[in-house]
């Protein structure tokens, strides 16, 4: 106690003061950090939204409903137009160019970092729904804010896991599936040898390509570090791409052409066993007419992407926003109905409807009986929490969207699983595309 | 008889360099690449026809049903395709839209490449080549300044946001196939018609353009097919579900995440490229006859 002297005491009384003071503050600012905004809409304002295709019917027909529910409560009409999802992009730079167009997209990925000067800031809106609803995720920060704000409103991400037939990984002798990565390529070697391969998308796959990165993250490599340095030619890459040359011929042949939509091809007819897919593969087979189809949907479970030596998990998927113009006259509106569609009441009916195919960026919705209903479509639950940015460590911006757009990942391991190029120079060559992106 | 009495009796009608036309060569030289070529022309539309019939059980299953034959048709796909989405609606827009900036596109082109071709003004060939030049513009990079001017217009999301812009690629394209036909024209008949009185627009009108129908046919046949498979433009100025065209469209409706329904799909595209198969099959000698030349001086 000889120590401790009367300006300690001074100083430990007033910072005590100082907690209670602060605490018997912070309290009120929570509970109004719940409170909605005040946003009055503008008179007679009509909005258009631009979002993609639905993946499922449900989808839209929820959010259709959900819209007139917002319309009949604010009298503001909602008109909905649809274009397939790797298309919106575009449209959104035009409009961005143009300073015309939308009020409000719906978009994947990065886009909104292209052009953040010309979005409305959704900080007040993002900020009472993450306080409301357990709080965003972390990627959903890294997506969806450009320094302190928001300028653009996180919807979740469709999703991508581990789909495969149980009966086949049993009989390959394995009676769970793999957590780890030697794990998993013990398990892609022994199908193989059963005759029921495995099969990953290695052609330009925006979505089911993006099993790539989960491999190169894994193993600790990363296009970035978070000074946006180009670090992808590192010794955790080529142990990756290694990696990718010992399991690429437990694949089922053609893979390096595989797009999105060929390996649920492959795996409804029965060419492989095993994919990285959203849930659509065994909605596909639940729902289909076919009997031997319907058959396989019993057969079908689904698994987190498995851990590599970086001890957590490094996945990547579809990840999906909206945002909001500035040009538009109406910015209240768009705001108060974007606010609304993500409110639970809304949200979580769209999220039942879609049949787990997009998961739920706020904390609070993972108790969503979308999950419980059917428990096959709960490793799907956990995408969003598990998954990293495509630019991870670097920031988003047009950089990384470059990188993503150019396949550049999805190429190097490409190259080196099928071996037309060692790993180093598959890493070498990602390396110089990586700088002159992220130079310019 | 002997070997020399049948020798003596043959009798050879065969003339010239007939002699080299042995079944052999000919398989060699005709048949074989005359099938690949068939082969490589209608095997889509084949893929396409079959896809279109085929139930998604066979679709999908290649080891219980042959990939090329169909065991049980189905017109499930087409239906979808008509009634679940709003494909005629997208085939009229499309129609409209490929025939209306083809005539515009002929107007203004008939016009551009007699200029250039006949009056004997200063730069005239410069002017050609850079009118060439402006269709290697791609419209990729078009597009965004060319939306400002249909935003800046009002044409946004309206059919003639792509019938005024279809023209910026047709033009230049059509401009440019009609200065090498107008060129193989004889000057004696515009001359002559001069010596009788006749205007410029009168040649034009009553001289040039009957001779120039296969090269207005060929020019037309072009520009409606790229105004008819055009995607980007119709992609960018077009946001209303029943304002789209065939391309834009299908893939909207047709596609859900990573399921394509192939066999809609399929039909889609087979229904979309039959206008212009028709419209090739009516007008394919005149389109020959435009490639190998005008009126013989």
């Amino acid at each position: 106690m000889s120590d401790f002297t009367r300006r300690d005491v001074i100083k430990t009384t007033i910072g005590a003061a100082a907690v209670g003071a602060g605490g018997g503050l912070l309290l009120p600012r929570q509970a109004m950090a719940q409170q909605a905004p005040n946003l009055p809409i503008e008179k007679g304002a009509t909005l258009r939204l631009l979002r993609w295709s639905q993946f499922v019917q449900g989808d839209i027909d929820t959010w259709t409903a959900n819209t007139k529910k917002f319309t009949e409560k604010t009298g503001v009409e909602v008109r909905i137009d649809r274009e397939a999802w790797p298309d919106i992009a575009p449209k959104a730079s035009v409009a961005a160019n143009v300073g015309s167009g939308p009020d409000i997209i719906l978009d994947f990925f990065d886009v909104p970092h292209l052009f953040a000067d010309k979005l409305v800031d959704l900080t007040d809106i993002a900020t009472y729904i993450g306080n409301k609803y357990g709080g965003w995720f972390p990627v959903c920060e890294r997506y969806a804010k450009q320094g302190n704000q928001w300028i653009a409103l996180p919807l979740g991400a469709a999703g991508a896991c581990m789909v495969y037939r149980k009966s086949h990984v049993e009989a390959a002798g394995f009676k769970e599936f793999p957590k780890d990565m030697d794990g998993f390529l013990q398990l892609c070697k022994a199908l193989h040898a059963k005759g029921t391969p495995a099969g990953f998308a290695l052609g330009n796959a925006v979505g089911d390509g993006s099993w790539t990165y989960w491999l190169i993250w894994a193993f600790g490599g990363k296009i970035v570090d978070d000074n946006n340095k180009v670090v992808i030619n590192s010794p955790e890459t080529i142990k990756a791409l290694e990696y990718a040359k010992e399991l690429y011929p437990t694949f089922a042949p053609g893979t390096l052409g595989w797009l999105d939509p060929n390996n649920n091809k492959a795996f409804l007819d029965g060419q492989i066993s095993l994919t990285n897919n959203g849930i659509s593969v065994y909605y596909a087979a639940k729902n289909s007419q076919d009997p031997k189809i319907k058959a396989m949907a019993d057969d079908i479970y689904h698994a987190n992407f498995p851990i590599g030596p970086v001890g957590r998990p490094t996945e990547l998927h579809l990840f999906s926003q909206a945002y909001v113009f500035k040009y538009s006259k109406y910015p209240n509106a768009a705001k108060a109905y974007l606010q609304f569609m993500w409110e639970k009441e809304q949200y979580e009916p769209w999220q039942e409807a879609s049949i787990g195919y997009i998961t739920h960026p706020l904390k609070d919705y993972e108790n969503n009986k979308v999950w419980s209903s059917d428990p096959k479509s709960l490793p799907y639950r956990d995408t969003v929490k598990n998954m990293l940015w495509h630019g991870y460590s670097g920031t988003l911006g047009p950089a990384s969207a470059a990188a993503l757009n150019d396949y550049i990942v999805n190429n190097m391991v490409a190259q080196a699983a099928s071996g037309s190029k060692t790993p180093k120079e598959a890493a070498e060559e990602a390396e110089k595309r990586l700088l002159r992106i992220y130079k310019s | 008889m002997t070997a020399d009495a049948n020798i003596s009796t043959r009798v050879d009608n065969r003339e010239g360099m007939q002699y080299l036309e042995t079944i052999p060569h000919r398989l060699v030289t005709l048949w074989i690449p005359l099938l690949i070529f068939l082969f490589v022309l209608l095997f889509p539309f084949y893929w396409m026809a079959l896809t279109t019939f085929k139930p998604n059980s066979e679709l999908l299953n290649y080891s219980d049903f042959n990939p090329l034959w169909v065991v049980e048709p189905t017109l499930a796909n087409i239906k979808k395709l008509l009634f679940d989405t709003q494909y005629p609606r997208w085939l009229l827009t499309t129609m409209v839209v490929a025939v209306a900036a083809t005539f515009l596109s002929l107007f203004c082109s008939v016009l551009a490449a007699y200029a250039i071709a006949r009056l004997r003004f200063k730069g005239s060939e410069t002017v050609g080549l850079l009118i060439f030049l402006a269709y290697l513009v791609p419209p990729s990079i078009l597009f965004i300044p060319l939306a400002t001017m249909i935003f800046e217009m009002g044409l946004y999301d309206s059919m003639w946001a792509l019938i005024l812009t279809y023209p910026t690629f047709l033009i230049p394209f059509s401009t440019w196939l009609l200065i090498g036909y107008f060129k193989t024209l004889p000057f004696e008949l515009e001359e002559c018609a001069l010596i009788d009185g006749a205007s410029r627009f009168q040649i034009l009108t009553k001289i040039i353009l009957p001779l120039s129908l296969p090269g207005l046919i060929s020019a037309g046949i072009f520009a409606f097919t790229l105004s008819w498979n055009e995607f980007i433009y119709a992609l960018a100025f077009i946001s209303s579900s029943e304002n789209k065209t065939v391309p834009v469209g299908v893939l909207t409706e047709l596609v859900e995440g990573d399921v394509y329904h192939w066999g809609s799909l399929m039909a889609g595209a087979l229904f979309g490229s039959l206008p212009v198969a028709i419209l090739y099959s009516f007008f394919v000698d005149y389109y020959v006859s435009s490639l190998t030349g005008a009126v013989k001086e």
